[in-house]
């Protein structure tokens, strides 16, 4: 009787440590479900924008402070765990293992950054304001998170999901190698070529000895590489990306995204690298985010066109010339589908942002083109409208529901 | 009575005579360096040729050598032609006359235009050059790339002139309802500005003419309607010291030994504001 009694003060709603309990678990999903769809980069975005139009002195003399170390240094260990996946991915047994995959989504991608660039370049010279013409690799960016988990949200378990994958990696590959060398430096030095041999051939010894632990490849191997591409006036942030080759793998099975399950060594580093790297990204949002409003101008207008317009444009361009030439689309996508998967990429939001402070020195350019790659954020939105519209994956299903006729049906695993 | 009306008249001529904002500033000491500022001017417009037309008039009086432009120098397209009738023709007369333009880039400038030889920039985003004793640096604030900082940093470290004069296309104070403030370039710019003892600094972008009061020791005029107009867009606020915003606009400045004497005047020749500036202790000279 007692203990019945002492089990319903325990269980009482209002018992303050049931509160606690209860906040905490709310907490800790709401935690689980930003940092698994990498939103703390949004949040950190979205507190950028309130600080910089609310108090832009202290913001900006706050970014001026952060900026280097979070863009320069910060930003290499995202790059280098986008390697990483994408490596594990490619790997036998890995989701986009099968090189027959590539074919089309390659095309694909040329074509989005043709019909990117050539609408953001026209838009530009239409508005005379061709100072801007050198933002143009921003076009070029694709927010490969973002357009996995709309997808994710429309089409699961589709073909659609590494199609996707494949055109946002062509594509920020292709947008990399445009930025990288046009880092803006002071001066670059002859030594840094050599110190990239060192890094490399020392990563290669580590590996060929077996070491399993990330922690020395980063930290040394990682740290000469940062210099050698700093001096060799290439993007630092990209330091990492010909280190983590040599790095210990496991094969990706799961969702690219998705954060590993700390079952070994190598998935533990990955798991603790996933942490570090969404506070880099929340950081990344909080200093490169912040614009006042009231900047915007031809150069947002032009990247947002180039993201809206241009690519899903030259996404279906390419694939149809692709399909007429003799490439087979993915089986159980359709051209419907194909409209979303384009619009679903159309969002450049985190890689924009980054060739956007790579490639446009600090100034009103830089401001106007911040508030384009935000604004591509809507391109998710236009997808989902997109799908509802077409009656795709999800929506179709309850349209199907509601007439009473099968629409489509995700593959299963 | 008529002693009342001599009285009223010699009140009207004294008073009014030294009201700010009315007050007829320029000296026109032989020896002093006389230039005139003018921003946001290369539409083509009838309106762009009447500010032509009365800084040619004004040089009559006031013997000006130089003409620092502010950004925004051409509009639109900017081919061979117009160059002729968005620069050479409305400012013709003081072409022929021998008048000095250095213009710095705004953001609807081909930046191929500093390769232009009427803007005397040599190919260069940003420059300088020193006339008496004034150092003036032209600066390309669309871009403000670490280069171009240390190239500042360093220019005004060396610079022993008694006056450094800075002037960009977009400000880093303003009031103005479109654009305003640009407080990222002010973060970067303004340490370097109070570092170095620059006394005053020119910028465009808001079709207005607007005075600041001085921010940090350093005087700011925006000065963007040589050409475009934005009618009514100041909107005044405790660090306002002036403005005009009824019709295109201009400057004319003189510097004479420790004073600057500046004067805005509008499209039609009215004096809209004019003043003086004493050079104030500067800790790079250490000097009055």
């Amino acid at each position: 009787m007692r203990h019945q009694a002492a089990a319903q003060h325990v269980e009482h709603p209002l018992n303050f440590h049931v509160q606690r309990r209860w906040a905490a678990r709310l907490g800790h999903r709401w935690y689980r479900h930003l940092f698994d769809r990498f939103l703390l980069l949004p949040l950190g975005a979205a507190i950028a924008l309130i600080w910089a139009n609310s108090a832009p002195e202290s913001y900006f003399s706050f970014t001026q402070r952060i900026s280097f170390p979070v863009n320069e240094i910060g930003m290499a260990f995202f790059f280098a765990l986008m390697t990483q996946e994408v490596v594990e991915a490619a790997m036998p047994g890995g989701a986009l293992h099968s090189w027959r995959r590539w074919g089309l989504p390659i095309v694909a991608a040329a074509g989005g950054i043709i019909g990117s660039v050539s609408v953001y370049l026209a838009f530009v010279n239409a508005s005379y304001q061709s100072v801007l013409s050198l933002g143009w690799p921003v076009a070029c960016a694709i927010d490969v998170a973002a357009a996995y988990y709309v997808l994710k949200a429309i089409l699961p378990r589709s073909g659609a999901l590494p199609f996707v994958l494949l055109i946002g990696i062509a594509t920020n590959a292709f947008g990399m190698f445009v930025v990288a060398p046009r880092h803006l430096v002071l001066a670059t030095h002859v030594g840094g070529a050599v110190l990239m041999l060192i890094a490399i051939g020392l990563a290669g010894v580590m590996r060929a000895i077996g070491i399993r632990a990330f922690v020395p490849y980063l930290a040394i191997c990682g740290t000469i590489s940062w210099f050698a591409f700093f001096w060799s006036g290439l993007h630092p942030a990209f330091a990492l990306v010909p280190i983590v080759p040599f790095l210990p793998h496991e094969p990706r099975r799961l969702d690219l995204f998705a954060d590993p399950p700390d079952d070994d060594a190598t998935h533990h580093f990955e798991h603790e690298w996933n942490v570090l790297v969404q506070g880099i990204l929340f950081l990344f949002g909080l200093v490169n985010a912040g614009v006042m409003l009231r900047g915007y101008g031809a150069g947002s207008s032009a990247v947002l066109a180039a993201a809206l317009v241009g690519r899903p444009a030259g996404i279906l361009a390419a694939v149809g010339l692709a399909v007429l030439a003799g490439l087979h689309l993915p089986r159980r996508l359709g051209w419907r589908e194909l409209v979303v998967v384009a619009l679903a990429s159309s969002s450049g939001f985190t890689i924009a942002l980054f060739f956007a402070t790579a490639v446009v020195a600090i100034g009103p350019l830089l401001a106007q083109i911040t508030i384009g790659a935000l604004a591509t954020g809507v391109g998710a939105l236009l997808a989902l409208g997109a799908a509802r519209l077409l009656h795709i994956g999800r929506f179709a299903r309850r349209s199907a529901e509601k007439e009473g006729v099968h629409g489509f049906q995700p593959e299963s695993r | 009575m008529r002693r009342l009306g001599l009285a009223l008249l010699l009140w009207i001529v004294v008073v009014g005579g030294v009201a700010p904002g009315t007050q007829e500033a320029l000296p026109g000491r032989p020896d002093s360096l006389k230039f005139a500022a003018i921003g946001d001017t290369g539409n083509g417009r009838r309106e762009q040729y009447e500010v032509g037309e009365q800084l040619a008039s004004a040089r009559a009086a006031f013997p000006f050598e130089l003409v620092i432009m502010l950004g925004d120098n051409l509009y639109g397209r900017q081919q061979q032609q117009d160059y002729v009738t968005k620069f050479e023709r409305p400012y013709a007369a003081l072409l022929s006359a021998g008048v000095g333009f250095y213009a710095s880039l705004g953001n609807h400038d081909n930046p191929a235009n500093a390769r232009y030889a009427g803007f005397h920039m040599s190919g260069a985003r940003y420059y300088t050059y020193a006339r008496n004793n004034v150092r003036f640096l032209a600066l390309d604030s669309n871009l403000m790339d670490p280069a171009q900082l240390a190239w500042i940093d360093e220019t005004l470290k060396q610079s022993k002139d008694d006056w450094k004069i800075c002037y960009f296309h977009h400000p880093i104070y303003s009031n103005s309802g479109r654009h305003g403030s640009n407080v990222q370039l002010r973060v970067i710019l303004e340490p370097l500005f109070v570092k170095y003892g620059v006394n005053v600094v020119f910028s465009g972008h808001d079709h207005v003419y607007e005075r600041l009061k001085p921010q940090k020791g350093v005087a700011y005029f925006v000065s963007g309607a040589a050409g475009e107009l934005a009618k009514g867009d100041v909107k005044p606020s405790a660090e306002t010291a002036a403005y005009f915003d009824q019709d295109q606009s201009f400057m004319l400045l003189e510097v004479a030994g420790d004073d600057l004497f500046f004067k805005a005047m509008s499209r039609t020749g009215r004096t809209v504001d004019s003043g003086l500036i004493r050079r104030q202790l500067t800790k790079a000279t250490g000097t009055l």
